[in-house]
């Protein structure tokens, strides 16, 4: 073959290739949204304290009450990092920090409805917020208030005029909007009573409910007078209850359910669903649940800081998440790392942490010794019982842990305590150590650090209390450079992994499953913010 | 007769009472209370809101005035309200007992039309390849749970035909077809469970009542072989079958959790689970109650149809 015409051949041989490649690129190109269309999605329990999201905790309320109802500002649906940049408005059309992050100041969007035909005004707002923070004279209480904390730096909510409210701080909480920002944060109607939210919904979001059969499905129609002209894009959302997991998948392989459950997938199953339905879309992302362990610091023997560090040390992070995970987490101190998160240590910056030496035999060693000076021994084992929630996800993760408790010589039995049992068995600490999992709201270190390590939170189930870990979350939580504030969130996650305050062993991570026709469905840093459904539309 | 069903309702009427003195100190003993679950669900706990809520649902009364007023609800028709739904317990019961009554009728018919049958042949056949045959067949439907047959069904049709059965309940008004196949398939996996169990006891009770002398005597006398099986023999190897076939229905009404969970049948037993888990007092204790009904009625139904397959039983006397 002659030269030219080995270039030849080779510039043909490229053109072909360059079009291979460019042409699955362009024909991936979002099409333009398309409106109707109902999607089916899946829930795995009904909900639990019907659209009462004020109420609950668990994603199997916030998920299918979420389009209902608006928040005052919402993390970008069609973003997947949630940071104060990817804030935007929704009830708020735009807001304003003013006296150095002391107020914060909402304008609302004029000619809102309620689903009930009533004006939103900004009235909603300070019923919702006096209400959240348990004001003095707040016109409302709700029956159970889990994200009170959050709310524990507002001072006043004020409303100059029917379309103005001003939040005044006690200090300033740049992270505060990332807390509005969350599905965990819908405003109330003020005509209606909060206890009527448990049975129905009266919110001003993209959808409607149209029935909510008990232990079936809860059914949503097209809100026609939503404030988001040419929003929503479909006409109807429909969740069902399916107990079953294995039905839940089936139904998802079959084309029944469009969407599966938020925090739901594994690697695992991700991996056999694609391989049965090959042009399923698996989008891995950060469920901001971490597996933990907690030592009740109030009691002998986790009351010493040397046993504490041991079992820290002992137990193999990596080895867990491959065992347990089957690879399908990352390790992490107390917040998940970039890319999952903002705000983690990165795995490079763990070393030299209890528990993440190179060496796996390297750990378990210092652990033994420091087993050994607090008079315990292989031979003469420490026997605790270990409790955890009776639950496939806490126990597998809890038979791990005492595998490696006892290479260190902590004989362990396990106690599986039920879920009636568990949050108050924790929060009254009657317990001395326990295998546990935790959810986070927003991917933000205040949502975290005051709920989960703040002396006296009822969910610092370990009891751990620190005030100078306290003065450095209120610096963080003050400060005003993300920069300065990234750096003061490594030194405390150090500081509160190297005090053994609740051991962080790995964030998880969902393998979201959707159908090819679903569009604009995009999972954040956190399951719980992304569920309005607003944008999404489908082109089946 | 009257007397005696009369006696036999009574007696049912007893039984209830103390059915529902065992069913409150049962959830009473199980550790927790709705109030909990409630918490778990946010995910603390505060001991004074949980008075409070306590106090508005009335569980922090004594537990005689507790169960006195649940069996005043039950003698003026007010089943009290859900604890979970904030809804009155009978509006959520209504719809989940003629779907739990339709899967037991179906489970049931199964399993008459498949087990009386395979049991006749097996028993007139004794020992023959057929026999054999049937006996593996009976064996397996023993062996295997209804609930790993339903998930085998399940991911056989979503493997096979990318297709399952709809994921909520399907009125027969609005589409018989769809109505039909949501039923059928769970009805034939918990059927044929039961199915193995009556055809052994038919085919037992055959063997032992074909030996009798006036089934020989029948032989002796030239009548026909099916006159004889059918007519003579079954008729009165019948009542121990009878006897299973009740005892099987009650135990479906309560019995199809699994069931009902792997095909998503909004049922009683589904529901009583999720209730039990919630500690829904109000529609947990119902639930039960109506089980225990269903349970004493259809037992009274087995006792009266010994009447008409044995002309010897005689009631009342």
């Amino acid at each position: 073959m002659s030269r030219s015409r080995f270039l030849l051949c080779l510039a043909l041989v490229s053109a072909v290739v360059t079009v291979a490649l460019i042409a699955p690129v362009s024909s991936q190109t979002t099409p333009a949204p398309k409106s109707g269309g109902v999607l089916n999605m899946m829930l795995r329990e009904d909900l639990s304290q019907g659209f009462s999201i004020h109420e609950t905790s668990t994603i199997s309320t916030v998920w299918p009450a979420m389009p209902c109802l608006n928040n005052l500002v919402l993390f970008d649906p069609l973003k997947k990092t949630e940071s104060v940049d990817t804030v935007i408005g929704e009830l708020a059309e735009k807001w304003s920090w003013q006296d150095n992050y002391r107020n914060l100041v909402f304008f609302l969007r004029k000619n809102v409805k309620w689903h009930d035909g009533q004006p939103f005004t900004s009235k909603d707002v300070k019923f919702t917020f006096d209400m959240l923070r348990e004001a003095p004279d707040a016109p409302a209480k709700l029956r159970i208030n889990p994200r009170k904390d959050w709310y524990a730096n507002i001072e006043a909510v004020e409303t100059p005029d029917a379309f103005t409210a001003v939040f005044r701080l006690k200090k300033p909480q740049p992270s505060l909007l990332l807390m509005l920002a969350s599905g965990y944060t819908p405003v109330y109607a003020a005509h209606v009573p909060p206890a009527n939210y448990r049975t129905t919904c009266v919110g001003t979001g993209p959808f409607k409910v149209k029935e909510w059969r008990k232990g079936e499905f809860v059914e949503y129609v097209k809100n026609p007078d939503y404030f988001v002209k040419g929003r929503p894009y479909l006409d109807g959302l429909k969740y069902f209850v399916i107990v079953e997991r294995g039905t839940r998948q089936a139904a998802l392989q079959a084309g029944k359910l469009d969407v599966s459950f938020p925090g739901e997938t594994t690697k695992t199953a991700a991996e056999q669903l694609k391989k049965a339905v090959p042009q399923l879309v698996i989008t891995p992302y950060s469920q901001n649940v971490s597996d933990n362990i907690i030592m009740n610091v109030k009691k002998p023997p986790f009351d010493n800081l040397k046993v504490r560090l041991a079992v820290s040390h002992a137990i193999d992070r990596r080895a867990l998440i491959a065992a347990v995970h089957q690879g399908g987490a990352v390790v992490g101190a107390a917040l998940p790392p970039k890319p999952w998160g903002f705000w983690g240590v990165a795995e490079k910056d763990l070393a030299g942490l209890p528990g993440y030496g190179a060496k796996p035999a390297d750990e378990k060693a210092l652990a033994r010794k420091l087993m050994a000076e607090a008079g315990f021994a292989v031979e003469k084992p420490l026997k605790v019982e270990i409790v955890t929630r009776a639950i496939p996800v806490y126990v597998d993760m809890a038979s791990f842990v005492i595998n490696e408790l006892k290479q260190i010589g902590i004989d362990t039995t396990l106690k599986q305590i039920e879920t009636a049992q568990w949050h108050a068995m924790a929060t009254r600490g009657d317990y001395q150590i326990g295998a546990n999992l935790t959810g986070i709201g927003p991917d933000d270190p205040d949502a975290n650090y005051y709920e989960n390590y703040a002396c006296g939170s009822p969910r610092n189930y370990s009891q751990y209390c620190n005030e100078e870990i306290m003065k450095m979350f209120d610096a963080q939580s003050q400060e005003l450079d993300p920069k300065k504030r990234l750096a003061l969130n490594v030194a405390i996650q150090r500081k509160l992994e190297a005090d053994a305050a609740r051991p962080i062993l790995d964030w998880k991570i969902d393998y979201f499953t959707v159908w090819p026709h679903v569009k604009n469905m995009i999972p954040h840093q956190s399951i719980y913010n992304f569920g309005r459904m607003q944008e999404v539309w489908t082109d089946k | 007769m009257k007397t005696y069903v009369v006696q036999r309702l009574v007696i049912a009427l007893l039984t209830l009472l103390g059915m529902s003195v065992v069913i409150f100190t049962l959830l009473r003993l199980a550790p927790g209370d709705i109030v909990d679950i409630l918490f778990s669900t946010a995910g603390y706990v505060s001991p004074s809101e949980k008075q409070a809520i306590m106090k508005e649902l009335g569980i922090d009364r004594p537990y005689w005035v507790q169960y006195l007023d649940w069996l005043h609800q039950i003698v003026t028709g007010d089943l009290g309200k859900s604890y979970r739904y904030d809804q009155p317990a009978w509006e959520i019961i209504r719809p989940l007992v003629p779907v739990t009554l339709e899967l037991a009728a179906l489970s049931i018919l199964f399993a008459v039309v498949i087990g009386v049958p395979t049991g006749v042949v097996s028993a007139v056949r004794q020992d023959t390849a057929l026999d054999y045959l049937l006996r593996v067949f009976s064996l397996a439907g023993l062996a295997m749970p209804s609930f790993w047959l339903g998930m085998v069904i399940i991911l056989g049709l979503v493997t096979w035909f990318a297709w399952i059965p709809p994921l909520t309940y399907v009125p027969v008004g609005e589409n018989f077809k769809l109505h039909a196949v949501q039923f059928l398939l769970p009805a034939l996996a918990v059927g044929y469970r039961s199915s193995a169990l009556i055809m052994r006891i038919t085919r037992s009770s055959l063997l032992e009542v074909m030996r009798e002398d006036y089934i020989r005597t029948a032989w002796a006398k030239g009548q026909r072989g099916r006159i004889v099986i059918w007519r003579h023999a079954l008729k009165n190897a019948m009542l121990p079958v009878v006897t299973v076939i009740g005892i099987e229905f009650a135990f479906l009404i309560g019995g199809l959790v699994v069931t009902e969970t792997v095909f998503n049948l909004p049922g009683v037993a589904r529901f009583l689970v999720q209730a039990i888990l919630w500690r829904d007092y109000p529609v947990v204790q119902n639930l039960v109650m109506f089980i225990a009904i269903v349970v004493i009625l259809s037992n009274l139904a087995v006792d009266m149809l010994y009447g008409v397959l044995d002309p010897r039983v005689r009631y009342g006397r």
